[in-house]
C-alpha cells in the first residue's frame, strides 16, 4: 500500500446521480407500469380486538375498483421473522396498525374511497401496553398459537439473548466501585423522506417482478419464494429490483414488510401490476419504528480505573408481532461486550409481546440504545471512582489486534486518537467542570464495520466489464439508499482497474443482473463491495495486460511503419520489447497503460482503448472481450448459541464530543458544538463520508433531545412532520466531523464502514455533557425540557 | 367540472383543463408529468413539494390549483438552460448536497427562490430559506456549503 | 373529496355577493388551513370562494397607526421595516410561522380567522389592541380583536362576512414589544405556548444608562437592577398568551397590577404569578400543563424585559444573557 493511489481519497463528485438535481430520477412514486393499479390498505381501529366481521361488498362495487380481500379471502400463511403474523388478519387484530383488508383500484383516490366502504366489526379485548404488564402470568395473551400451532402461555418471547464471559459476581467482589443505573430510549421513527411502497407484477407464468425498496434484494427473494410457496405457486421466478432512486433507508428495508405482501397478493389476483405507496401518515403510524430498550446496567472497576465486570438486563417491548426490532440484542452485545475492555460482561435481553407498534431496525441497530447505556454509566463510573470521563475511557480503551469478550477480533484501533482529538478539539480540559450552565460531555463508540454475519452468506458478487471504447460497466448486486455508494465504488473500480472513475457505470440492486449480496446494512457496502470490486478489477485490469502483451508489439510494428511510409527519412527506433513481453512489467493508470520501467515511452504508452479495439475486432476468430467477476464472502463467522463470534472482519470505533449551554429557566439544551471522529480506515471520498457523518450526527442530535414517537395506548398520536421533531436547518448543530484514517489490511485500499457508527455516540455525549452543564443526569431518552427541569427540581428541593 | 386555466410553467406557456379540486403538485406531477417535485407529506410540513410561483417559494401541495391562473411557475425541470446545469445544481453535485435526493428538487427550489432576490446571503439567511426543508440524509451541512458555493459563483 | 366550485372575485363586494347566494361556501385566503382541512376531510364545501385576486385587500397602511389589509402574508408582515422597528411583537411572530413556503402565502387576517389556539400573530394582535374590521351584506363593522376570539377555532364572524384590514392604533413614545414563540425546534413548529408582550415606560434617571444595561449581556436580575436605579415606571402593559386557554387570552389582571409600578425584578415575579393564574393550560400531545405553567411566567419576564429594551434601543445594539 506504499503505492500512491490516484482514485481513493478523492471527493469525487456524484457525477452518476445528475438525476437526482434535475428531478429526473425515478423514485417509487413515479415508477409506473401500463394498467397499473393503486393499492390501500385498511387498518384496524383497535389494539386487541376479534375481527366479528368483514363486509366488503359496497367497496367492491365502487366504480374503479379492481380487488377487495381480507384475511378470509387469501390463505392464512404466516410471514416474519417468527413467522408469527399473516398478511391480512383474521380473527383478530392485535394492534393499530393491524392489515386488515386491502384494495386495489385504478386511481389512489378511488382505492381510498373503497377503503371507507368496507365495514368491520370488533369485539374489543382488553389491551397491554406495558411490557411489564404483559410479562405477568395473567396477563391477556397476544397471540395464542405459535407458527407450528403449538398454544403460547405467556407474552415472552422465546429468543435466546443470554450472554456471559467470565464471572460477574466474583468480579463485584473484587470492584472497588460499582454504579448501578437504569436507562432507557423509546421509540423514533426513521424518517425516511421517500415513503415505502413498491410495484408487484405478475407475467404469464406467474413469475414476479418486484420493484421494492428494499436494501436486500437477494434476501426478499427468499422471502418471497417461501411465501408464495406456501400459498400454492411454487417454482415461480422471482427478480427484485430497486427503482432508480431509493428515498433513504435507514433501516426501514431490510424486512420484507407486509404491505408487500400485500401487494403481491393484489397483483397475483387482479393479474395487473400494482403499486403501493404510504403517504406519510402510514409513515409514521404503520411503520415499524426503531426498537425502545429499557436498561438495567451495572458496571464496576478497580483502584486503577479498570473496568472489572459490566452486567447488563435489558426488556425489549416487542409490540404485536415480530421483525428486526427483536434482533437488536444481537448488535447490542457489541459495545455491551466490547465497548471498551471488560474482562466480565453478563447480559440478557427479554423481549415480550404488547399491543404497541412493533420494531424494525433502525441505523445502528440496537446500537445506538445500548451505547446510551453503556456511555451513561462509563460517566457514571468515571465520576464515582474520581476519575476525569475522558481519561477513564482512554484508560478502558481498546487496544488494536485484541480479542474481545464477545470474540470480535478487533484489528486496527485508534480509539486513542479519536478519544485525543476529540478532547482537543472540543476543548475538554478548558471547559470540563466550570459550570454556567455550560458543559462537554463525550462518548466514544464501536460497531461493525465489514458487515455482520447474520446471513449465512455475507459476501457480495460484483461483474466487471471494459468494452472497447474503454468504458468500464460494473453490476453489482447491491443497493444504494442514497449514501453515494456508485461514487465509492467507481473509485475503487477505477483504482482497481487502471480507468478513471467518471469511466466507471454501476448498474446495481437488480437480481436478475448481479450476483448475491448480502444487503446493504451493518455498515458493509464499502468493506464487502469494495473487496469484490478490488478482486474483480484485479482480474480486469490482467485480462487488459495480457492482451496488450498479445497486441501492443503488433499495433507499434504497424504504427512504425505508417510513419516510415509516409515519412521515407523516418528512422526506426531502437525499441526495447522486453519491457513490455510480461503483463506484471506494465501498468494502467488513468484508462492508459505504460510500462512500468518507462512510463512516458513514446511508443508503449498507449490508451486502453486501443488494446481493448484491437483485442475485439480481430477477424480471426480470436475475438476477445474483458470481462470478470468476483464474489467476495469475508472470513468470519455467526454467532453461537452463547452469542459469541467474530462476525464481522472489521470493526469501526470513534468517539463523539459535545459542547453544550442549559437555559435552566426552560430546560433547553443549546449544541454550541460537536466533534465527531471516526475510524474510517481509509476515506475513498471524504466528502461523502463527512455527508454521512454530518447527517448522522443530526439524527443523533434528535434521537437525544427532540425525537419520539408518542404512542399512547398503542396510538401513535403525533404521526407527522409537525408533531415529530426531526431537526430543521434553522435547528444549526456547529459540527466537525473528523476523518482518523488507520488503515486496516482487510479493508478495500484500508476502508471501513461508517454508514451507521455517525450516530451511535451522540445521544450519549449529549447527556454526559448535560451532566457536566448542570449536574443532572437524564437517562430515558429523548432529553427534553420537561425531564430537566423536572430532575433539577428533584436535585434542588 | 373541470375548468381552463393558463399559467407560465418553466419559460412556456400552458393551457390545461383542471379540477378545481387539485393542488399545484398533482396538477405538476400526474397531469404535466414533471415529477421532480415530490410529495412527502402532503401537508406542507416538509418541503419536498416546493416550487416557485411569481418568484416566491411555495409548498406546492398547499397550493390551490385554480390559483396557477396567470402566474409565473418554476419548478426543477425548469432550471436546466439549454442542457447545461443550473448553478445551484452543479454546487449540490459537486458539494455533495444530494445525498438520496428525495429533498433536493424541493430544497434547490427554495435555495434558487433566496439568490433570486439575495445573491449574497448569509448562513442564517440561507438556513431560514431553507428551514421549510426537511432533510434526514445530509444534516444539512453540505446543503448549505452547496448554497454558499452556488451563490458565489452567482455573484461573479 | 366531494367536487366543488372555486370562484375568483376581484372585489370585495363580489366576495360578499358570492357568499351571500354559493350555497355551502368557504372563503379562502392563501389556502396553508384550508388546503390541509380539505386533506384531512374535516371541510366539505361546495364553494370556494378566494380572497387572493381582490387587490384591495393588498396594503399596508402606516400613515396612523397600522393597517392590514386582508391579504397580506406573513412574509409582508415580516419583512416589512416600519412593523419591525415600531409593532416589533407582529413582525417577530409573523416570521416564525411554520416556514418561508408558509409565510410567502399565508395571511395575518387568515392565521387568525382560522382561530386556532396556537394561532403566533394572535398574541402581537391582543398586546396592540388591534381592531378587526368585518364587511358583509350588512355593512362594516368593527370588532376588538379580543372580542373576535371566543373559543377554539371560533370567531365572531358571521355567514357571508370578510375580515377586510386590522387596524392597530398608534403606539406611544418609548413603547417596546416582543413575542416569544416557545416551541421545541427553530422551525416548522406549532408553539407549545407564545406569549407577547408590550411596554410603554417612563423614567426617572438616565437614558444612556437605561441603554446601557441592555448592551452588557446581563442576564435578567442584573438589568432589572438597572432599570429600577433609573426609576423606570410602566405606564401601561400588555401581556397576551396563546395555548394556554381555550382562546388567545390577554392577562388583564397582570396588566392591571403592572401599570403604574417601578419596574423590578420582584414585580416581574409578582407579574409572572398573576399571569399564571389566568391561564386554563391543558395537557396536550404537544406539552402538558405544569410545562406550560412554568415556562409562561419565563416567557412573561423575558417579553418584558425585550419590549424595554425595544423602547429604548433597537435589537442589534443589545446583548442580553437570559442564561445567567
Amino acid at each position: 500500500m506504499g503505492e500512491e493511489l490516484l482514485h481513493i481519497g478523492k471527493d469525487f463528485p456524484r457525477i452518476a446521480e445528475i438525476n437526482k438535481v434535475t428531478g429526473k430520477a425515478v423514485f417509487i412514486d413515479e415508477y409506473k407500469r401500463p394498467g397499473m393499479l393503486y393499492g390501500k390498505i385498511l387498518y384496524s381501529t383497535h389494539a386487541h380486538a376479534r375481527i366479528k366481521s368483514i363486509n366488503t361488498e359496497k367497496a367492491k362495487r365502487l366504480p374503479g375498483v379492481r380487488a377487495v380481500i381480507t384475511g378470509y379471502d387469501i390463505p392464512d400463511v404466516r410471514v416474519g421473522f417468527l413467522q408469527d403474523q399473516t398478511v391480512l388478519k383474521r380473527d383478530k387484530v392485535r394492534q393499530y396498525r393491524d392489515e386488515v383488508a386491502a384494495v386495489a383500484a385504478i386511481s389512489p383516490e378511488i382505492a381510498e374511497e373503497a377503503l371507507q366502504l368496507i365495514e368491520v366489526e370488533y369485539e374489543p379485548l382488553p389491551a397491554i401496553f406495558d411490557p411489564v404488564e404483559a410479562m405477568k402470568p395473567d396477563a391477556p395473551l397476544i397471540h395464542e398459537f405459535d407458527a407450528r400451532g403449538r398454544p403460547i402461555r405467556t407474552n415472552i418471547l422465546p429468543l435466546p439473548w443470554k450472554f456471559q464471559e467470565g464471572d460477574v459476581e466474583k468480579a463485584r467482589g473484587e470492584s472497588a466501585w460499582t454504579v448501578l443505573d437504569h436507562v432507557s430510549t423509546t421509540w423514533v421513527n426513521q424518517c425516511c423522506m421517500g415513503t415505502s411502497g413498491c410495484v408487484a407484477e405478475f407475467d404469464s407464468n406467474n413469475n414476479l417482478t418486484f420493484v421494492s425498496l428494499t436494501n436486500v434484494i437477494f434476501g426478499a427473494i427468499n422471502r418471497i419464494k417461501a411465501y408464495l410457496e406456501k400459498i400454492g405457486l411454487k417454482d415461480r421466478r422471482i427478480r427484485v429490483l430497486n427503482p432508480e432512486a431509493v428515498g433513504g433507508s435507514f433501516g426501514t428495508k431490510l424486512d420484507t414488510d407486509i404491505y408487500e405482501f400485500i401487494c403481491i397478493q393484489l397483483a397475483l389476483i387482479t393479474r395487473r401490476p400494482v403499486k403501493i405507496r404510504f403517504t406519510r401518515e402510514e409513515e409514521f403510524f404503520a411503520l415499524p419504528p426503531r426498537q425502545p430498550a429499557r436498561f438495567t446496567i451495572e458496571q464496576g472497576c478497580d483502584k486503577e480505573g479498570r473496568l472489572t465486570f459490566r452486567k447488563v438486563d435489558a426488556l425489549l417491548d416487542n409490540g404485536a408481532y415480530t421483525s428486526w426490532g427483536a434482533t437488536t440484542p444481537s448488535v447490542m452485545m457489541l459495545p455491551i461486550s466490547s465497548l471498551y475492555v471488560v474482562p466480565n460482561v453478563s447480559f440478557q435481553a427479554t423481549c415480550v409481546y404488547t399491543n404497541n407498534i412493533y420494531a424494525q431496525a433502525m441505523r445502528g441497530y440496537g446500537n445506538p440504545q445500548a451505547s446510551f447505556a453503556v456511555e451513561t454509566s462509563m460517566d457514571h463510573l468515571a465520576e464515582v471512582a474520581g476519575f476525569d470521563p475522558a481519561e477513564f475511557r482512554l484508560i478502558n480503551r481498546n487496544l488494536p489486534n485484541s480479542t474481545t469478550p464477545m470474540k470480535l477480533k478487533i484489528t486496527t484501533c485508534p480509539l486513542k486518537e479519536c478519544i485525543e482529538t476529540v478532547k482537543e478539539k472540543i476543548k475538554w480540559d478548558e471547559k470540563r467542570g466550570k459550570g454556567k450552565y455550560r458543559g462537554v460531555g463525550m462518548a466514544s463508540l464501536i460497531h461493525v464495520a465489514g458487515g455482520a454475519r447474520v446471513y449465512l452468506s455475507d459476501g457480495t458478487g460484483i461483474r466487471i466489464k471494459v468494452n472497447e471504447y474503454g468504458e468500464v460497466d460494473v453490476v453489482s448486486g447491491s443497493t444504494d439508499q442514497g449514501q453515494g455508494s456508485p461514487t465509492v465504488i467507481s473509485q475503487i473500480v477505477a483504482e482497481a482497474t487502471g480507468f478513471r472513475p467518471e469511466d466507471v457505470n454501476i448498474i446495481m440492486a437488480d437480481t436478475a443482473l448481479g450476483l448475491w449480496d448480502a444487503g446493504t446494512h451493518a455498515s458493509r457496502h464499502t468493506f464487502v463491495s469494495g473487496n469484490a470490486a478490488i478482486r474483480a478489477g484485479e482480474q480486469i485490469k490482467r485480462q487488459i495486460l495480457e492482451l496488450t502483451v498479445q497486441y501492443l508489439p503488433k499495433i507499434i510494428q504497424k504504427t512504425i511503419k505508417d510513419k516510415k511510409r509516409k515519412d521515407p527519412e523516418f528512422k526506426e527506433p531502437e525499441l526495447d520489447f522486453t519491457l513490455i513481453d510480461k503483463p506484471d512489467k506494465m501498468d494502467i493508470k488513468n484508462g492508459f497503460i505504460f510500462p512500468k520501467a518507462q512510463p512516458d515511452h513514446p511508443y508503449f504508452r498507449i490508451d486502453a482503448k486501443e488494446i481493448l479495439r484491437r483485442a475485439l475486432h480481430v477477424g480471426t476468430g480470436q475475438s476477445k472481450v474483458v470481462v470478470a467477476e468476483a464474489f467476495y464472502d469475508p472470513s468470519t463467522e455467526m454467532l453461537n448459541n452463547e452469542m459469541k463470534g467474530n462476525y464481522s472482519l472489521t470493526y469501526a470505533f470513534g468517539t463523539a464530543g459535545v459542547e453544550v449551554e442549559v437555559d435552566i429557566e426552560t430546560g433547553d439544551v443549546k449544541i454550541l458544538k460537536l466533534v465527531s471522529a471516526h475510524d474510517v480506515g481509509r476515506g475513498i471520498n471524504p466528502t461523502l463520508i463527512k455527508g454521512q457523518i454530518y447527517g448522522a450526527v443530526y439524527q443523533g442530535v434528535g434521537y437525544a433531545l427532540k425525537e419520539r414517537l408518542q404512542v399512547i395506548e398503542g396510538k401513535v398520536v403525533n404521526g407527522n412532520f409537525r408533531d415529530y421533531k426531526i431537526l430543521t436547518a434553522k435547528d444549526t448543530v456547529p459540527v466537525e466531523a473528523v476523518i482518523v484514517e488507520d488503515p486496516d489490511p482487510a479493508g478495500p485500499y484500508g476502508a471501513k464502514g461508517i454508514g451507521e457508527p455517525g450516530l451511535v455516540s451522540i445521544a450519549p455525549a449529549v447527556a454526559n455533557a448535560v451532566y457536566d452543564a448542570i449536574g443532572v443526569r437524564i437517562t430515558d431518552l429523548p432529553i427534553t425540557p420537561e425531564k430537566i427541569l423536572l430532575a433539577l427540581k428533584t436535585k434542588g428541593g | 367540472m373541470k375548468r381552463e386555466i393558463t399559467f407560465t410553467l418553466n419559460n412556456e406557456a400552458v393551457v390545461v383543463e383542471v379540477d378545481p379540486r387539485w393542488n399545484l403538485l398533482y396538477l405538476l406531477r400526474e397531469v404535466l408529468e414533471l415529477t421532480g417535485t415530490k410529495e412527502g407529506c402532503g401537508q406542507g410540513e416538509c418541503g419536498a413539494c416546493t416550487v416557485i410561483v411569481d418568484g416566491e417559494a411555495v409548498n406546492s401541495c398547499l397550493y390551490p390549483v385554480m390559483e396557477a391562473e396567470g402566474k409565473v411557475i418554476e419548478t426543477i425541470e425548469g432550471l436546466q438552460r439549454g442542457g447545461g446545469l443550473h448553478p445551484l445544481q452543479q454546487s449540490f453535485i459537486e458539494n455533495n448536497g444530494v445525498q438520496c435526493g428525495y429533498c433536493t428538487s424541493g430544497m434547490i427550489m427554495s435555495a434558487k427562490a433566496l439568490l433570486d432576490k439575495i445573491p449574497k446571503p448569509t448562513e442564517d439567511q440561507i438556513r431560514t430559506s431553507i428551514a421549510g426543508n426537511i432533510c434526514r440524509c445530509t444534516g444539512y451541512v453540505q446543503i448549505v456549503e452547496s448554497i454558499q458555493k452556488a451563490a458565489e459563483k452567482l455573484s461573479r | 373529496m366531494l367536487s366543488f366550485d372555486y370562484h375568483k372575485p376581484t372585489s370585495l363586494e363580489e366576495a360578499i355577493k358570492l357568499a351571500g347566494s354559493l350555497d355551502n361556501a368557504k372563503f379562502i385566503a392563501g389556502g396553508t388551513d384550508v388546503m390541509v382541512l380539505l386533506r384531512q376531510k374535516k371541510l366539505s364545501p361546495k364553494n370556494l370562494i378566494s380572497l387572493r385576486n381582490i387587490r384591495e385587500l393588498n396594503y399596508v397602511d402606516t400613515k396612523a397607526g397600522l393597517k392590514i389589509g386582508a391579504n397580506i402574508t406573513h412574509a409582508m408582515v415580516a419583512d416589512n421595516d416600519f412593523i419591525k422597528e415600531r409593532y416589533t411583537a407582529l413582525a417577530e411572530a409573523s416570521n416564525v410561522v411554520g416556514s418561508q413556503q408558509i409565510r410567502n402565502v399565508a395571511t395575518v387576517v387568515g392565521n387568525i380567522c382560522n382561530a386556532a389556539p396556537s394561532a403566533d400573530t394572535a398574541c402581537p394582535l391582543l398586546v396592540f389592541d388591534a381592531k378587526v374590521v368585518i364587511m358583509g351584506i350588512s355593512g362594516v363593522r368593527e370588532l376588538s380583536i379580543d372580542d373576535f376570539f371566543f373559543g377554539p377555532y371560533k370567531v365572531a364572524i358571521k355567514e357571508g362576512e370578510i375580515v377586510k384590514e386590522l387596524v392597530l392604533p398608534e403606539l406611544r413614545q418609548h413603547t417596546g414589544s416582543a413575542y416569544i414563540k416557545h416551541g421545541r425546534r427553530e422551525a416548522l413548529d406549532l408553539p407549545i405556548l407564545g406569549v407577547a408582550s408590550m411596554a410603554t415606560v417612563s423614567f426617572k434617571g438616565n437614558e444612556s444608562q437605561i441603554k446601557e444595561a441592555f448592551t452588557k449581556g446581563y442576564g435578567l436580575s442584573k438589568i432589572l437592577e438597572c432599570l429600577e436605579r433609573e426609576g423606570v415606571a410602566f405606564d401601561d402593559a400588555r401581556i397576551a398568551m396563546c395555548v394556554m386557554a381555550p382562546r388567545p387570552i390577554r392577562a388583564k389582571k397582570a396588566e392591571e397590577a403592572i401599570k403604574g409600578k417601578m419596574v423590578s425584578l420582584s414585580l416581574l415575579k409578582d407579574i409572572g404569578e398573576i399571569v399564571e393564574s389566568e391561564c386554563q393550560p391543558r395537557d396536550s400531545i404537544r406539552g402538558e400543563a405544569w410545562y406550560r405553567r412554568h415556562i409562561v411566567k419565563i416567557l412573561v419576564n423575558r417579553t418584558v424585559v425585550r419590549s424595554i429594551q425595544r423602547a429604548f434601543i433597537p435589537d442589534n445594539m443589545a446583548s442580553i444573557n437570559w442564561i445567567e
